[in-house]
C-alpha cells in the first residue's frame, strides 16, 4: 500500500452523503419554529441494530470497531464544546442528547421537529428567562406589537 | 463512542506504519427510518496524509473558486483518500488510561483507500 | 422617503464603522496633522467593506446564516473562539467609546459634566434595545446621523482652494512626520473602515428584517449607498481640520474640537446640526456595537436571538447585551479616556478581521450555500486582493502600534 497508488473509486451509495466535520458538527440546531436551541457540538455513535436510539448504546460504552455496523444515534450539545475548545472529554452525563429521530432536515443548519422548551439543553435559556429577562418589565412584550 | 473520538485521531497500518490523520467521518443515511431521516451509518473515515485538521473541505468537492485559496488548500491536502469502516482494526478508548498519549486509528492489513471526493 | 428607509440598515452600519466616536476624532487627528494624505486610505477601505459586507449581506439573505453561524461551521469551535474572543474585546472597547462619547456629545450640548450623562447614556441605549422595534431604530438613528452631512456643507461654506485640496490627495508623508506614523494611522484608519461588528451588524441586521433571495437588491443597495456616504463624511471630517485646524497647528485631541471649523464655516446653527448628527451617530454606533456583541456571541454558542423576537424569547442575547453595557459604565466610572480606549482596538481587529474575512469569502463561494448565487469571476478577483491586503494590515498593526507608540 503506498502512496502513489491510484485511490479505487467511491461506489455510488443508496442514501444521501453527509461528512460530519463538513455538513453536521457547529451549523446551528434549530427547533420547529426556527428558533436556535444549540450548535451540534458533537455527534454520538453506536451500534446499529433495535433499540439503538433509545438512549441504552451511551457514548461512554467501550468503542466500536469495523467488525459492527455503527449509527449515528443522537447529536450532542453544551459541555462537550468546551473539551472541543481545550481538549479532554466530559462524563456522558452532563452531555445533552438530542435523539437523531428527532432530526427533519440537515441544510445550512439542522432542523428538529421539537420545540426547543422541551429538550434539556435549552435550560439556561428557560432560567435566565424566568429569573432576569422575563422579570424586567417588557421582558415578555412582542416587538411587532407596537409600543 | 463519540464522533470527537476518532476525529483528529493518528491512523495506523497493521504494521504501526502511520499512514496520516482521519479528518472527517464519512456518513451515509441509508440506515432504517428512524424519525424523518434515514439513520446515518458511518461509513468510512476521511484520511488526510498531510495535516490534522481538513481546512474547509475543498480536497472533498468540486469548488474551485475562489482562486487561489481553493487550489492550494486541495493541492495542501493532496493524498486524502477514505477507508471504509468495516476496513478498520481498532478504535481508541475514551481516556484509556493503558494508552496514553495521541488516540490511534488502526487499519485491517490490506485495507483499501477509496476516493473520498463528494458529488454533489 | 421609502427608497431612504429600505437603506437606513447601511446607513447605519457605516455610521458605526466610519463616524462612530473613535473615528470622528481619529479623523479630525488625520486631517489636521497628514492633511488629506491619507484620504486614499479612506477609499481603499470603502471598497472593502462593501465587498465584505455584500458577501455576508448575500450569504445572509439566501442561506439565512448570519456571519457568526458561518465563522463557527466553516472554523470550528477552536479558531472561532479566538476569533470570537477578539471580536468581543473589539466591540465592547467601541462600545465603551461610544457610551462614553454619547456623553461627551451631551456635554457639548448641555454643559453638563460628561460623567453625569454616562449613566442616562447606557440606560438610553438599553431602553431601545430592549424595546424599540429593529427597523424604528435603524431609521432614527439613520436618519438622525445624516445630519453630519454637516460636515460635508462645511467643507464647501470653508470655501477652500479645490485644486490645493486635490493636489493634498497623493500619499505622501508629511515633513514634520515619519513613516511609521503615517503608515500606523493608514492602518487604524482602514482598520476603521473594515471592522469586524459592521459585518456582524449588517449580516444579522439582514435576518431581523427577514431578507430572502429576493431581496439581494435591497442588500446591494445598503451597501453601495450606507458605506460610500460613511466614507465620505469621515474624508468631509479630515478636509475641515486640514483647513482650519492644521494652518493653524491645533493639534486635535477632543471631541469638543471637532466643532471649531463647523463653527468658522456655518456659525452656531451648523454646530448645533453637527452636535445632533454627533449624538445620534455616536448613539447609532452603540447600538450597533451593543448589538453586535449579542449577535456573535449568541451566534458562537447556537442562542436564540434577535430583536424580532421577545425579549423572553432571546433571554440569553438580551442578557449578554445588558452585561456588555453594565462593563461599559463600570470601565467609563474609572474615568479613563474613552476616545483613547478605541486606539487599542486595532491591535484585537488585526486578529479577528482575516479570520471573520476569509469564511465569509468562502461560503460566498460554495453552491450548497448559496445555489446559482455564488460569488462571480470579478468578485473574486477583488475579494482576494482584499483578503491579502487584509492579512498585511493585520500582520503590520502590532508592531507599527508598539513603535509609534500607538501614533504618538
Amino acid at each position: 500500500m503506498t502512496g502513489a497508488a491510484p485511490l479505487l473509486p467511491e461506489p455510488r451509495q443508496p442514501g444521501r452523503v453527509l461528512d460530519a466535520r463538513l455538513h453536521l458538527l457547529d451549523r446551528q440546531v434549530l427547533d420547529v419554529d426556527s428558533v436556535p436551541v444549540g450548535t451540534l457540538d458533537d455527534l454520538e455513535l453506536g451500534p446499529s441494530g433495535p433499540g439503538a436510539a433509545a438512549g441504552s448504546p451511551r457514548a461512554d460504552d467501550p468503542p466500536l470497531d469495523g467488525t459492527t455496523t455503527v449509527v449515528v444515534t443522537a447529536l450532542l450539545s453544551g459541555p462537550v464544546l468546551g473539551t472541543r475548545v481545550f481538549g479532554g472529554r466530559p462524563p456522558a452525563s452532563r452531555w445533552h442528547r438530542v435523539l437523531w429521530r428527532h432530526v427533519t432536515d440537515v441544510g445550512t443548519a439542522v432542523r428538529l421537529a421539537n420545540r426547543g422548551d422541551d429538550l434539556d439543553l435549552t435550560w439556561t435559556e428557560r432560567w435566565v428567562r424566568d429569573h432576569v429577562v422575563g422579570r424586567l418589565p417588557g421582558g415578555r412584550h412582542d416587538p411587532d406589537a407596537g409600543p | 463512542m463519540i464522533a470527537s473520538d476518532l476525529l483528529d485521531a493518528r491512523v495506523l497500518e497493521a504494521d504501526g506504519q502511520a499512514v496520516g490523520w482521519v479528518v472527517d467521518l464519512r456518513l451515509v443515511l441509508d440506515g432504517t427510518t428512524d424519525g424523518i431521516l434515514a439513520r446515518p451509518r458511518l461509513h468510512g473515515l476521511v484520511v488526510s496524509p498531510r495535516t490534522r485538521t481538513s481546512f474547509l473541505g475543498f480536497e472533498r468537492s468540486d469548488v474551485r473558486s475562489p482562486w487561489p485559496i481553493a487550489p492550494l488548500l486541495r493541492r495542501w491536502h493532496r493524498g486524502t483518500f477514505l477507508v471504509h469502516w468495516p476496513d478498520v482494526a481498532r478504535v481508541p478508548e475514551p481516556d484509556d488510561a493503558d494508552h496514553p498519549g495521541p488516540a490511534v486509528v488502526v487499519l485491517r492489513p490490506g485495507y483499501l483507500r477509496y476516493d473520498a471526493t463528494l458529488h454533489r | 422617503m421609502k427608497r431612504l428607509l429600505a437603506v437606513a440598515l447601511g446607513i447605519l452600519t457605516a455610521i458605526g464603522g466610519f463616524l462612530d466616536a473613535g473615528d470622528l476624532v481619529t479623523n479630525a487627528v488625520v486631517g489636521s496633522r497628514f492633511g488629506m494624505s491619507l484620504a486614499w486610505v479612506v477609499g481603499a477601505g470603502v471598497i472593502g467593506i462593501c465587498v465584505f459586507a455584500h458577501m455576508s449581506g448575500k450569504v445572509a439573505a439566501v442561506s439565512g446564516r448570519a456571519t457568526f453561524e458561518i465563522i463557527r461551521e466553516r472554523l470550528g469551535p477552536r479558531a472561532a473562539g479566538l476569533n470570537l474572543a477578539a471580536s468581543l474585546a473589539v466591540t465592547v472597547l467601541t462600545l465603551v467609546a461610544e457610551v462614553g462619547g454619547i456623553a461627551l456629545a451631551l456635554q457639548l450640548a448641555s454643559s453638563v459634566d460628561h460623567r453625569l450623562w454616562v449613566p442616562v447614556a447606557a440606560l438610553a441605549v438599553w431602553l431601545v434595545l430592549w424595546r424599540v422595534k429593529f427597523e424604528i431604530m435603524e431609521n432614527v438613528t439613520g436618519l438622525l446621523g445624516l445630519a453630519l452631512v454637516g460636515f460635508a456643507v462645511a467643507v464647501f461654506l470653508l470655501g477652500p482652494d479645490w485644486g490645493e485640496l486635490a493636489a493634498q490627495l497623493a500619499p505622501q508623508v508629511p515633513v514634520e512626520e515619519d513613516a511609521g506614523t503615517y503608515w500606523y494611522y493608514a492602518i487604524a484608519l482602514f482598520g476603521a473602515a473594515m471592522t469586524p461588528y459592521e459585518v456582524f451588524f449588517f449580516s444579522s441586521g439582514g435576518v431581523e428584517e427577514g431578507w430572502t433571495a429576493k431581496d439581494l437588491a435591497t442588500s446591494r443597495l445598503n451597501v453601495l449607498v450606507g458605506f460610500p456616504l460613511g466614507g465620505l463624511l469621515s474624508v468631509s471630517i479630515a478636509a475641515c481640520a486640514a483647513l482650519v485646524l492644521m494652518p493653524a497647528g491645533i493639534q486635535v485631541d477632543a471631541m469638543s474640537q471637532l466643532t471649531l471649523p463647523v463653527a468658522q464655516a456655518g456659525g452656531t446653527l451648523l454646530v448645533a446640526v453637527i452636535i445632533v448628527g454627533i449624538v445620534a451617530a455616536t448613539f447609532g454606533a452603540a447600538l450597533e456595537t451593543a448589538l453586535s456583541t449579542g449577535y456573535s456571541l449568541s451566534q458562537y454558542l447556537g442562542w436564540s436571538w434577535g430583536k424580532f423576537r421577545r425579549p423572553a424569547q432571546a433571554a440569553r442575547f438580551h442578557l449578554a447585551m445588558i452585561l456588555a453595557l453594565v462593563v461599559a459604565v463600570a470601565v467609563l466610572a474609572t474615568n479613563v479616556d474613552p476616545i483613547a480606549v478605541t486606539e487599542y482596538s486595532v491591535v484585537f481587529s488585526a486578529v479577528a478581521l482575516p479570520l471573520t474575512y476569509l469564511p465569509i469569502l468562502v461560503v460566498a463561494n460554495d453552491p450548497e450555500y448559496m445555489g446559482d448565487q455564488v460569488n462571480g469571476r470579478a468578485m473574486n478577483a477583488v475579494a482576494t486582493v482584499y483578503l491579502v491586503i487584509i492579512v498585511v494590515a493585520a500582520v503590520a498593526a502590532i508592531p507599527l502600534m508598539i513603535a509609534t507608540e500607538a501614533g504618538g
